[in-house]
């Protein structure tokens, strides 16, 4: 084996998948569908859109896996660059006025008890993300939802690491400056 | 040396406050039916993988009777080679080979048991 080679904890799974396996496509499924409801949700600001997009990563998936090269690419960052590509495909498609709308930042309201504070708050991040551009976007979730590394997502992303820094520094300062109040309050 | 702001918020860097804003979304929780979709699209490819390759196979057999029988049915040529692998094994093990006959009278064959067999071929060759 080649020593340069990373160790991906999905080869074994996905080469399973190929030759038709099911219980192999669930466990698969099991692994990421979680993780990429997630962060589809939050690149697309709609529930339902979101589960399409993971819908359709999973069916490349399915069509993909028998043709899989296991040494290539780590088969995680393979799956997310197609998620992260059917979410610009989507964005691009969707009308400026639903992302406009999603980006209003809601009332929290009265809040009589913790529970509802954080509610509030999740409202309140989830509505500053929706306000950065997308590829910010992109990067913030990969990197600080998902916690991949920067070489990680910017291979995820198709772009060098200093692209994706230079989009991190941005988003961060840009939801800083969204989200100062709550550091006031 | 020890830092004086370490633990006001504005010495929070960016990537910090990012991170703990981050920390405060709900996780998702995955629809049953999602699940359903996803699986039943996985049976649905393996199934359409499964009739490509029998299809691809039907489309191998057509090209070589195409080559060997133009325009015939299927089991036509299919036919003709079984029968004519049905000849050639029957021949095979009816038909005596010629390669252990000769006409050569003056050949000896000796054979004892207890002696490695030996041939004779005094006759004229």
């Amino acid at each position: 084996m080649n020593a340069g080679m990373k160790f991906d904890p999905d080869a074994e799974l996905v080469a399973r998948t190929g030759r038709g396996d099911r219980a192999a496509a669930q466990a698969l499924m099991a692994r990421h569908l979680p993780k990429l409801l997630a962060l589809t949700r939050r690149m697309l600001h709609d529930r339902t859109e979101a589960e399409d997009a993971v819908q359709e990563v999973f069916l490349r998936l399915w069509t993909h896996a028998a043709r899989w090269q296991p040494g290539q690419a780590k088969f995680e960052t393979w799956l997310y660059r197609v998620a992260m590509n059917q979410c610009f495909d989507r964005l691009r498609k969707k009308p400026t006025t639903e992302l406009e709308a999603a980006a209003q930042i809601a009332d929290p309201g009265p809040r009589p008890d913790a529970g509802l504070e954080s509610a509030a708050l999740a409202v309140q991040v989830e509505a500053a993300l929706a306000q950065l551009p997308e590829r910010q976007r992109a990067a913030i979730l990969l990197c600080h939802y998902q916690e991949c590394g920067n070489i990680e997502a910017a291979e995820m992303l198709g772009i060098s690491v200093e692209a994706l820094e230079s989009l991190l520094a941005r988003g961060r300062r840009t939801l800083r400056t969204t989200l100062a109040y709550l550091r006031e309050n | 040396m020890v830092n004086e702001n370490a633990d006001e918020p504005a010495a929070e860097s960016d990537a910090a406050f990012v991170s703990r804003m981050m920390a405060t979304l709900p996780a998702e929780t995955v629809p049953n039916t999602l699940e359903a979709r996803i699986l039943a699209d996985f049976d649905a490819a393996l199934e359409r993988r499964r009739n490509s390759l029998r299809f691809s196979a039907v489309k191998l057999a057509e090209r070589l009777r195409d080559m060997v029988w133009p325009g015939a049915p299927v089991w036509t040529p299919a036919s003709a080679l079984a029968l004519s692998l049905l000849i050639g094994l029957a021949a095979g093990a009816f038909v005596p080979s010629a390669s252990v006959e000769t006409d050569n009278p003056n050949q000896v064959l000796t054979v004892a048991l207890d002696k490695t067999p030996s041939l004779n071929l005094s006759g004229d060759l």
